[in-house]
């Protein structure tokens, strides 16, 4: 689910980008910086335009400027039961891989309808069921988060597709 | 799952009441029974005095898992005495097989989390990875069978074996030099026919090289497409790299386009947990019997069963695998390295020179791997500093950062290039001389133009790797066949018979890679005992090497000292002469090879004629005493009486020269004193040419103080070669044997009798040579015999 949220981020700057254009480099930094990381319980999708920096503070010993910027931004944050859309990235025998974004989810054996067949003999090998359903590498697909988990900077999902609606997008 | 009884408890404790019975569905934390223990506290009273009393207490006993109760293993009452006791079974609805990021699969839920109740962590029923291409997935041991079970299966019917292929120096070589492009660009280039076809990537997130947009140039090793064409039908194959995903998949890109050949059946680095060794369980975990390795490197394998060892592909000189810089070099790897680099080019030029008769051909590439010996020394001396380190970040840290000086020594330093601009010049000199040379002969004339390329494309690597594996593929269903049908046999005859028919196993008729390969390998070199000689540096453990490894597993003994009686083949160094393989070379059944004898044996698969490899022993070496004569026998007959002898004889064959041979003497004896002592064997190979019936001239003292300066020669020295050429009698040897037995002991020359107080030092070994020289050339007489 997609929300919209306050962030406070510290930005170090080098001696050499002191001058005129100072605002630029620090925006600039929090873009390249924080657009499209992930927290581990959220990932900044945009950051909008209006935010405000605070009065640098130049560190003792090394001579870089610390500024505090406050911003808002867009993020993503997936939860338990959302329906995502995705891309598969790796089919094995075990299930598939789905790239949500920066979410990275796993839909297993278990979680595939029973007449999803895995072929292992075709190339590349794919879920099908011989019909109109078949899932490879690089399938659109759409799936339920069953399962959530973050790491420091990673999310891990368990996917399912066990339910109406749910499995490849017609493209 | 078993509900053990758990440490941590007041021991015994005594059960009173089931809260749950059979086939009830628990919670988890919810109560299973209660339960009674007896334990001393302290219990103040009223009046504040303290007492120790024994009391009982009650307590609960609460579920760890979910499920359904399907056996309780105590009964009412029973009292339990110690941790570890089963309690109860509990059948859950999901066992959480198969995990991904910590994750179950199946039921979605968090495996990593622990609480109160937690005894092991869920996560720690997963722990196998076999997937090529993630690592975030995790199955158990009993899912993994089960998937190799499948895959096993499939192989059989399709009768495929796996196959796990390296890429680099395997079927593909590397280089980051740009030079490749620019002799790609042109067609006057020499080079231009064998670069035409390299293929070039560059890698989007190149962390590697900070140097921006770095390209890597890839040469598929010859018939490569064919190879991979006839593999594929009966072998599934992996690819298993050390180098990084990225890298393996640009290269999969080059070598596979469509993806039929490894689909995504890709292992790299960054999947592989170890940056410093690569298994086999990685990929099939449970079972290996039906995998084949092929790979340049044997140790990163631990020398497996499995491994069907390639030549190395070097098709740019001198670029060695850019990714195995990463890797901890083995020191096997650094010696090997060079040595084949010197066979292989000797093989080309043999080649080179009946098509174009041209002679220098061979020169700049000899030139190189020199420097390659002595540079892997240093390294050598460099790995084992930083392997104590162990895995120290900043160890890893500083490989990456020599993996980045690779890249960028290629890209700024450009050794391609200037081996191409020597061998131009050297061409250019050459050129120049046969001009002459051919008029005179009158042969064609075209070869001049010709610039000499430094890169060859005539590998046959892959050939031979394709008849080994095509024969391990055979031997494979030959004996599964084999087995089957027997198997079949007897299930007919057991149910014939009273038997009840049992439904065997598939195991038990698929045959193991494990096995097969190396009998196969055994029958190869069986019953030959090899000796190596300068070709394994000294303070290494021969048997341990990695040449005596590899010929061992081919069925060959090896042996570190000269055995007369069983001793087959020696593989020596073919520049130097060690006193082994003089000591060899006195036993006509003795074969003296080069180490690419070795090579190609063990990379046929096949015993191959020696005679192409053969070293010539001069016979002087040879016949220099009759080869019944072991190290000890010289020692003993060796007296005065023999000194004198050959200072004798000595005398004789001088009386007997002109001048222009006392001309060459007189060099030859200044090249012996300019020399270092380790180069005296190559004097002594170069001198005793003639005498090839003088047997007691090893009785001199002579000789057996050069003995001992042999002995202590390390064969890590490189020797500069002496000149061998001149072919003369040297002071040091006699004349024939017959004169010797006549005049044995008559005549004393005082001058010799004089030197024979020396010190047995070479300064004194000098200083009698160059005495009786001066002497015996100032007389420039015959010197009288009595």
């Amino acid at each position: 689910m997609f929300f919209l949220k306050e962030l406070e981020k510290t930005i170090q700057l080098h001696p050499s980008y002191f001058g005129p254009l100072i605002r630029a480099h620090i925006h600039r930094e929090l873009l390249t910086k924080e657009e499209g990381s992930s927290t581990g319980k959220f990932t900044i999708v945009c950051i909008l335009d209006n935010f405000d920096i605070s009065d640098g503070q130049v560190m003792p010993g090394t001579g870089a400027a610390e500024y505090t910027v406050h911003y808002k931004a867009i993020v993503w944050r997936p939860y338990k039961g959302e329906v995502v859309d995705g891309v598969v990235t790796s089919v094995i025998r075990s299930g598939f891989f789905v790239d949500c974004g920066s979410l990275n989810a796993f839909v297993g054996r278990a979680m595939i309808p029973s007449e999803i067949k895995f072929d292992a003999n075709a190339t590349p090998p794919q879920w099908t069921d011989n019909g109109d359903q078949v899932i490879e590498k690089g399938t659109n697909i759409r799936i339920k988060i069953k399962g959530l988990r973050s790491e420091v900077d990673k999310m891990y999902a368990i996917g399912t597709m066990k339910e109406d609606y749910l499995g490849p997008l017609q493209t | 799952m078993k509900i053990k009884s758990p440490p941590g408890l007041h021991y015994p404790i005594t059960v009173n009441k089931f809260v749950k019975q059979k086939d009830e569905e628990v919670q988890r934390s919810s109560p299973l029974f209660k339960y009674h223990y007896t334990s001393v506290v302290e219990e103040g009273d009223k009046y504040g005095d303290v007492k120790t009393v024994q009391r009982t207490f009650i307590a609960t006993f609460h579920s760890s898992i979910d499920g359904t109760i399907t056996k309780w293993f105590i009964k009412d009452g029973a009292e339990i005495q110690r941790p570890g006791v089963d309690l109860v079974e509990i059948e859950e609805p999901c066992t959480h097989e198969v995990q991904f990021g910590g994750l179950c699969v199946n039921c979605g839920k968090d495996m990593t989390a622990t609480d109160y109740l937690t005894e092991e962590r869920n996560d720690t029923r997963a722990t196998i990875n076999m997937t090529h291409d993630n690592v975030a997935l995790l199955v158990s041991q009993k899912e993994a069978a089960r998937a190799e079970e499948d895959a096993k299966r499939r192989l059989l019917s399709a009768k495929k074996l796996s196959l796990i292929v390296d890429l680099d120096q395997t079927v593909i070589h590397t280089t980051c030099e740009r030079t490749i492009a620019e002799w790609q660009a042109d067609p006057e280039n020499p080079n231009y026919e064998a670069v035409k076809d390299v293929k070039s990537f560059q890698l989007a997130d190149d962390n590697v090289a900070h140097v921006a947009a770095n390209w890597y140039y890839v040469k598929m090793r010859p018939g490569l497409k064919d190879f991979f064409d006839r593999m594929s039908t009966m072998y599934e194959m992996h690819i298993y790299t050390m180098a990084t995903r990225a890298y393996a998949q640009a290269v999969a890109k080059i070598i596979d386009p469509e993806r039929k050949y490894f689909g995504d059946r890709i292992l790299s680095r960054d999947e592989n947990y170890t940056d410093k060794q690569k298994s086999l369980h990685r990929l099939f975990p449970t079972n290996t019997d039906m995998a084949v390795i092929i790979d340049d490197r044997a140790d990163i394998w631990h020398y497996s069963d499995n491994l069907v060892r390639v030549p190395v592909f070097n098709f740019f000189p001198g670029a060695g695998d850019i990714n195995a810089s990463f890797l901890p070099k083995q020191q096997e790897l650094v010696s090997a390295t060079p040595k084949k680099a010197v066979a292989e080019p000797s093989a080309k030029d043999e080649e080179g020179d009946t098509a174009k008769p041209v002679s220098v051909a061979g020169k700049p590439t000899e030139s190189v791997p020199t420097d390659t010996t002595n540079g892997g020394l240093t390294e050598i001396e460099q790995q084992l500093l930083s392997m104590g380190a162990a895995d120290a970040p900043e160890v890893i840290e500083q490989q990456a950062k020599e993996q980045e000086k690779v890249i960028i020594t290629q890209q700024t330093e450009r050794p391609l290039l200037k081996q191409q601009l020597l061998l131009d010049k050297e061409d250019e000199a050459a050129g120049e001389e046969e001009t002459t040379e051919v008029a005179q002969n009158g042969d064609s004339q075209e070869h001049h133009k010709h610039r000499h390329s430094l890169l060859h494309d005539d590998d046959q690597g892959l050939e031979v790797i394709e008849a080994n594996l095509v024969r391990v593929h055979h031997a494979f269903y030959d004996e599964y066949s084999k087995k089957k049908t027997g198997a079949q046999g007897g299930r007919v005859a057991a149910l014939r018979g009273e038997k009840s028919p049992k439904k065997r196993a598939i195991e038990d008729f698929v045959p193991d890679v494990k096995n097969l390969m190396p009998q196969i390998k055994h029958d190869v070199l069986n019953g030959c005992v090899i000796l190596f000689s300068g070709i394994i540096p000294l303070g290494m453990d021969v048997r341990q090497s990695d040449f005596g490894l590899w010929i061992s597993s081919f069925g060959a003994e090896v042996i570190e000292r000269v055995d007369h009686k069983r001793l087959t083949h020696v593989i020596a160094n073919p520049d130097r002469k060690t006193s082994k393989v003089k000591d060899a070379a006195k036993n006509p059944r003795i074969k003296i090879v080069t180490a690419e004898w070795m090579f190609q044996c063990c990379t046929q698969w096949e015993r191959v004629d020696e005679t192409p490899y053969h070293i010539e022993v001069s016979d002087a070496e040879r016949g220099g005493s009759p080869w019944e004569f072991s190290e000890e026998d010289i020692a003993i007959t060796g007296d005065e009486e023999g000194e004198d002898t050959t200072t004798e004889a000595a005398r004789l064959e001088m009386s007997n020269m002109s001048d222009d041979k006392w001309q060459a003497l007189g060099d030859e004896i200044d090249d012996f004193l300019n020399e270092s002592d380790e180069s005296d064997d190559d004097n002594n190979s170069g001198s005793e040419t003639d005498d090839s019936d003088a047997s007691q001239n090893s009785t001199s003292k002579l000789q057996r103080r050069k003995k001992r300066t042999l002995e202590r020669v390390t064969s890590l020295t490189n020797v500069v070669t002496a000149d061998k050429s001149s072919g003369l009698p040297s002071p040091e040897t006699t004349g024939p044997e017959e004169e010797q037995g006549e005049e044995e002991g008559k005549v004393i020359d005082p001058a010799a009798a004089a030197h024979d107080v020396d010190s047995d030092s070479n300064d004194g070994l000098e200083a009698q040579m160059l005495a009786e020289f001066e002497r015996s050339a100032s007389e420039d007489q015959p010197v009288e015999v009595a």
